[in-house]
């Protein structure tokens, strides 16, 4: 395995009185799709929330353990939760496009970033569109609301967008579940393009797809990571009894 | 017993019924705009277009036997009726209040929707309700006790003093009440509801397009520029022009704050003035005494300018709330 981008240890998250996630420890490698299985509620989102703090934004919620990115503890005294955003970039499970332009829905993100120069912003947004496969569909309505994109269109400009501000790593939480077949596959070929560049952390219902892009593969049932291995093993030849019971399909 | 047949019938007399209703409410506000229409007749034949443009209010002299006669009406002698004063103070008040009132009402909104832990919300959210509820009376005697010393002895001298620079501010404090009050007074009644408004469209502003912003590391302040406002402007604004709407017709605060002045353009900010609502009021008593009627019927006249007024202002911000909520639920 390549080098460890994100060290998870000893994490475990409550809802209130309820225990999301029980005690995780976890080393997710550099460069490579990560995917992340499991039954409805079994903590998948969560724990992937957990990796941008978006978790911090819902009431109630606490944790205990460490999360390190590149050897530094994201949940520090001092961490700025924006600026760590900005690295860990993410991907929601229904297109989420601003009320802007497309042009806007892209620019948005670095200007804030304080990037100004508006030739290097029309850059920008070009490079982002074309790494996330839509340049060719939408350079000509740039100026065109986002809305008036097909969901499938919506969401590899959210691609694009999580991509602007140049994170190192992109979780995405289910990101083709909202979509058709066609738009699903032109996702996951994405999401295989774009390890050269960045770390990606996919959370997916689809153990199907979880084969087709990912390196290596997690199972979370009920909060606890079970099993954590190369995608290959982890559908092949499990070593719990519990993966081998979800991958073959007799629970999930 | 339910029978299956029962249930369309049902279903149909309940439609009739709702539609009987809402039909209703529309048909009352046409019979409001006959009844104007019918009371203020003489008064638009006697006075024509000169009362919207006119400056001087005077009913005439009632004691004597000489009338004056304008298009086949007639009205005691040398009465005039001309609304000018009025329309400007009523303009000119509400407009100090919206101004004040908006940023105030939307920080509040957002202060209540974003950044507020929801509970602490919620409470406050019901004060903010509860001060909607207030009746304007108590509120123009809050203004008449508090507000108009507290203009006259030191606000006011204090405003002069900074933005006497400005033609609008200079001009004499006197008591205090007048333009100014009636603004403050105005803006004090309409920030709850623009503020309770503005909290329900920011409400409805989809989580997920806040959690995108979040994950780009926009800030919280940021993300509420980036999606929140421009989500909730078009519904933001119709709560304002519900906002204006209300500060147009209100009646009794203004009444106790304006100075109700007669027959006097506003010159400054701390002008004596007079709005329509509040003129109806305090000129019934002396209009009933006009034996030709005429008096009444201006103020007829006054009511019927007022209402089309209040219905060009509300209908636009009704249009613009039902259409942003809706939006908002198509986004959930």
């Amino acid at each position: 395995m390549s080098q460890a981008k994100i060290k998870v240890e000893n994490l475990s998250l409550w809802y209130g009185a309820a225990q999301g996630l029980k005690d995780v420890s976890v080393e997710i490698g550099e460069h490579a799709v990560t995917a992340i299985i499991g039954p409805s509620g079994c903590g998948k989102s969560s724990f992937l929330r957990t990796l941008n703090r978006m978790n911090d934004h819902v009431p109630g919620t606490r944790l205990t353990g460490r999360v390190l990115l590149d050897g530094e503890d994201i949940y520090a005294r001092g961490q700025d939760p924006a600026r760590l955003r900005k690295r860990v970039g993410m991907v929601f499970q229904r297109p989420n496009p601003f009320p802007m332009t497309i042009y806007q829905n892209i620019a948005y993100g670095p200007r804030v970033h304080g990037q100004r120069g508006e030739a290097r912003l029309r850059e920008i947004v070009e490079q982002s569109l074309r790494r996330a496969a839509l340049w060719d569909e939408v350079r000509d309505k740039l100026q065109k609301s986002a809305f008036e994109l097909s969901g499938g269109q919506q969401q590899r400009l959210c691609i694009a967008r999580a991509l602007a501000v140049e994170p190192e790593v992109l979780l995405m939480d289910e990101p083709a579940s909202a979509l058709d077949p066609v738009a699903t596959s032109k996702i996951e070929e994405l999401i295989v393009n774009l390890k050269e560049s960045y770390t990606l952390i996919v959370v997916t219902h689809n153990m199907q797809q979880a084969g087709r892009i990912s390196d290596r593969t997690a199972f979370f049932l009920s909060g606890e990571l079970i099993e954590f291995g190369p995608t290959r093993d982890i559908f092949t030849r499990p070593r719990d009894r519990r993966t081998e019971d979800y991958v073959t399909g007799r629970f999930g | 017993m339910a029978t299956p047949g029962k249930v369309p019938i049902l279903d149909r007399a309940m439609r009739v019924a709702t539609g009987i209703v809402a039909g209703g409410a529309l048909v009352a506000m046409l019979a409001i705009f006959v009844f104007l229409l019918r009371d203020s007749w003489p008064s638009i034949q006697y006075n024509g277009g000169h009362f919207l443009t006119g400056i001087t209010w005077n009913i005439g002299n009632l004691y004597g036997n000489s009338m004056s006669s304008h298009n086949g009406v007639q009205a005691p002698a040398g009465a005039t009726y001309g609304i000018l004063p009025f329309i400007l103070g009523t303009l000119l008040s509400s407009l100090i209040a919206v101004v004040l009132a908006v940023p105030l009402a939307v920080g509040i909104g957002l202060l209540l929707v974003e950044y507020l832990p929801r509970r602490l919300g919620d409470s406050l959210s019901f004060i903010v309700e509860m001060l909607a509820g207030i009746p304007s009376v108590v509120i123009g005697l809050w203004g008449l006790a508090v507000l108009i010393p507290w203009i006259g002895r030191d606000f006011g001298p204090w405003l002069q003093a900074v933005l006497g620079f400005i033609p609008i501010f200079r001009g004499p404090v006197g008591s205090g009440q007048g333009l100014l009050a009636s603004g403050l007074v105005l803006a004090v009644m309409i920030t709850p509801i623009i503020a309770a408004t503005t909290r329900d469209v920011l409400r409805q502003t989809p989580r997920e397009t806040k959690e995108g912003a979040l994950g780009l590391g926009l800030t919280r302040w940021e993300m509420i520029r980036a999606v929140s406002l421009p989500w909730s402007a078009s519904g933001i604004f119709g709560a304002v022009i519900l906002g204006l709407g209300r500060a147009l017709g209100e009646t009794m605060a203004v009444l106790m704050v304006s100075g109700s002045a007669v027959n006097y353009l506003p010159q400054n900010i701390f002008s004596p003035i007079g709005t329509m609502a509040a003129t109806i009021v305090s000129q019934l008593d002396s209009a009933m005494t006009d034996p030709t009627g005429m008096a009444v019927h201006a103020l007829a006249e006054i009511a019927l300018v007022l209402f089309v007024m209040s219905v060009v202002v509300n209908v636009p911000a009704r249009i613009l709330l039902s259409s942003a909520v809706r939006r908002g639920g198509d986004a959930q």
